[in-house]
């Protein structure tokens, strides 16, 4: 599903993590551990198609990443890769189940309110779908952004901290929630976080930063 | 969800400027409105008091002044002119037609006029079922308008006052009986009270017997500012020298207009004015000021064209992130274009609609405020051609002003925007 042969990247030229190699396959979990700072977002960014590699290959779901341009990338970004920032980025103009529509009208496929709605649901907000984000809580906010990032069934899941501002009990549903979500779909969840609570979870892992 | 409802989210989230650019545009648009109906309109009624009136003869003065009080019987007149030369000029072989009009008293601020029944025929005006046109002294004839905000019907009797606005001496002891009301002629002719030149001189002459045993109070109506036809006609009770206050002429032939007025304005002493001239050079006037408020009025539209300028740029910075978002969730920057563009132009289209409801519901409001001032008659409820260009012109406008801002969407950096700030 997610495939990595000596990737360097970065930004403006300048190469900030390097992945040797890594290989996931369908519905198969990574972490990537690291301190803040040690570019584990940029990394991130590059595997959501969201940064050019600075060298090497990604391939996601058998299609090279560095291969296509423009509106390609961005027609391939919406369909299969879901991100869940580590700020959340809600759209405080709409309503939560809008948001959560967001990346359907984004990539231009038919936007599914039932399909929003069940996630809402399982996600135990669905009450809230006519509010706006800033009434929600942090806790809640993320299980929207969780729910935004899997409306499209990606094949990756990508996730910036995203267990790391919450409890204890609320870190473990979250990660329930996001295999769970993954599992629907076999989707393979790819995290970034120093959030030591969640390893278990985790089929593989890769630090980076300091241990380079 | 689609790019009308997202541009309609975003203009609720920010309701207090979407309002305010609205409000800008409506503006601008409803003064254009305005501008276009108000001078449609008052170019009509020109026309149609117009019509067919070649020349006007009357005293010498302010030939404005005579086109305006005899056509259209707005200003005062300019004095009056002897029965007999009027009479003499309207045997002359190159005048096809020639009204004569006696004006000095008015009717609740209608002006009554003594003339012949080829006056209300110059227009076309028809009467009632049951009227007919005055055979005698002090029978009238009323405009539609004037039946209709007295209320008075044929048989009824009313008493003119002295001079052509309300708040004359009332000829109390001279009643007028009404015979015939006229059906609407779109015309001033509405807004009038037909008599006989006869009642006119009638009054007059018994009035001037009054007011001469009556010593100051004739000083007091010379006073008035109905005072110089008024003395004129006044001065037509001693009987030697009957006069009138105008003469309406239709030339016989084009060729009139080259001599005609000339051989008046040299050889007479009366002067001879042509409607066609005074009104263009009316026109000429008013055409600055309407110029003026329609520069104005542009200036307002490209003043809310700005403001949705300005309100997309600043919206454009508090909204990298969300475009941003919406980029890394797919959507390609042409969508984003149009979503910006559809904003701006719902806001433009809001705004040129509410602008021409605005602009006739005020031009509604000034014909109800004119209504009571007697002289012209006007509508909101008239769609003019011209109206039509609004809107594409306001689209453009609105569209101009989402260009530079939309176009930035083009160059937002995801990366950047949303993670590495």
């Amino acid at each position: 599903m997610l495939e990595i042969q000596r990737l360097k990247a970065g930004y403006e030229g300048k190469v900030i993590v390097e992945v040797p190699h890594l290989s996931l396959a369908s519905g198969e979990h990574c972490l990537i551990l690291g301190d803040s700072g040690s570019g584990k977002t940029t990394l991130l960014c590059t595997l959501a198609g969201l940064l050019s590699p600075v060298a090497g290959e990604i391939t996601v779901n058998g299609q090279l990443l560095g291969a296509m341009r423009g509106s390609a990338l961005d027609a391939f970004r919406g369909r299969n890769i879901g991100m869940i920032y580590q700020t959340l980025h809600m759209v405080s103009a709409l309503t939560v189940l809008e948001n959560v529509l967001l990346p359907q009208y984004a990539a231009g496929v038919a936007q599914d309110r039932g399909k929003a709605i069940g996630l809402l649901e399982r996600l135990g907000i669905a009450d809230k779908k006519d509010d706006k984000p800033e009434t929600l809580s942090q806790g809640q906010q993320q299980r929207v952004a969780i729910a935004r990032a899997a409306i499209n069934s990606p094949r990756v899941i990508v996730g910036d901290e995203p267990t790391s501002a919450l409890d204890d009990s609320a870190c473990e549903t979250v990660m329930g929630l996001l295999l769970q979500l993954a599992a629907a779909s076999n989707a393979s969840l790819v995290i970034a976080t120093h959030d030591q609570r969640i390893k278990g979870h985790f089929h593989q892992q890769i630090r980076v930063g300091g241990a380079l | 969800m689609n790019s009308l409802r997202l541009s309609f989210a975003y203009l609720r989230h920010k309701a207090l400027s979407t309002t305010l650019t609205v409000t800008t545009f409506a503006a601008g648009v409803a003064m254009i409105v305005v501008l276009l109906l108000v001078n449609a309109q008052l170019q009509n009624e020109f026309a149609n008091n117009l019509k067919g009136i070649d020349l006007v003869v009357g005293a010498k003065g302010s030939p404005m002044q005579l086109i305006l009080s005899s056509v259209f019987h707005l200003d005062l007149p300019t004095g009056n002119i002897p029965l007999a030369a009027a009479e003499k000029l309207s045997k002359h072989p190159m005048v096809r037609q020639a009204i004569p009009l006696a004006l000095g008293d008015n009717f609740q601020g209608y002006r009554i006029v003594g003339t012949t029944a080829a006056y209300p025929e110059h227009y076309q005006a028809r009467l009632r079922a049951g009227g007919r046109y005055w055979k005698k002294e002090m029978e009238a004839v009323l405009g539609a308008e004037v039946a209709g905000r007295s209320g008075l019907k044929t048989g009824d009797t009313f008493a003119g006052s002295h001079g052509l606005t309300v708040g004359g001496e009332v000829h109390a002891q001279f009643p007028y009986t009404v015979v015939g009301v006229l059906e609407p002629t779109d015309s001033v002719l509405d807004r009038l009270v037909l008599t006989g030149m006869a009642s006119v001189w009638y009054i007059h002459e018994h009035d001037d017997d009054e007011a001469g045993a009556a010593g100051g109070a004739s000083e007091q109506h010379e006073a008035s500012p109905a005072s110089p036809d008024s003395r004129a006609t006044d001065a037509a009770n001693s009987g030697q020298q009957r006069e009138i206050t105008s003469l309406l002429i239709s030339y016989n032939s084009p060729l009139a207009a080259a001599g005609l007025p000339r051989l008046i304005n040299k050889t007479t002493s009366m002067q001879a004015a042509s409607p066609a001239f005074e009104m263009a050079r009316l026109n000429a006037f008013m055409g600055r000021g309407t110029v003026t408020l329609g520069f104005f009025a542009w200036f307002l539209i490209a003043l809310a064209g700005f403001g949705i300028f300005a309100g997309l740029y600043n919206a454009m910075d508090e909204r990298r992130y969300d475009l941003a978002l919406m980029r890394s969730f797919g959507a390609r920057p042409g969508k984003l274009f149009t979503l910006m563009m559809t904003e701006s132009l719902v806001v433009a289209l809001v705004g040129v609609a509410l602008g021409v409801l605005a602009g006739h519901l005020l031009v509604q409001g000034i014909a109800t405020w004119l209504a009571s001032s007697k002289h012209i008659h006007m509508t909101g409820r008239l769609f003019l051609v011209e109206e039509a260009w609004l809107f594409p012109v306001s689209l453009a406008v609105g569209a101009l002003a989402a260009l530079l801002p939309a176009i930035r969407v083009y160059r937002i950096d995801i990366f950047k925007t949303l993670v590495h700030h």
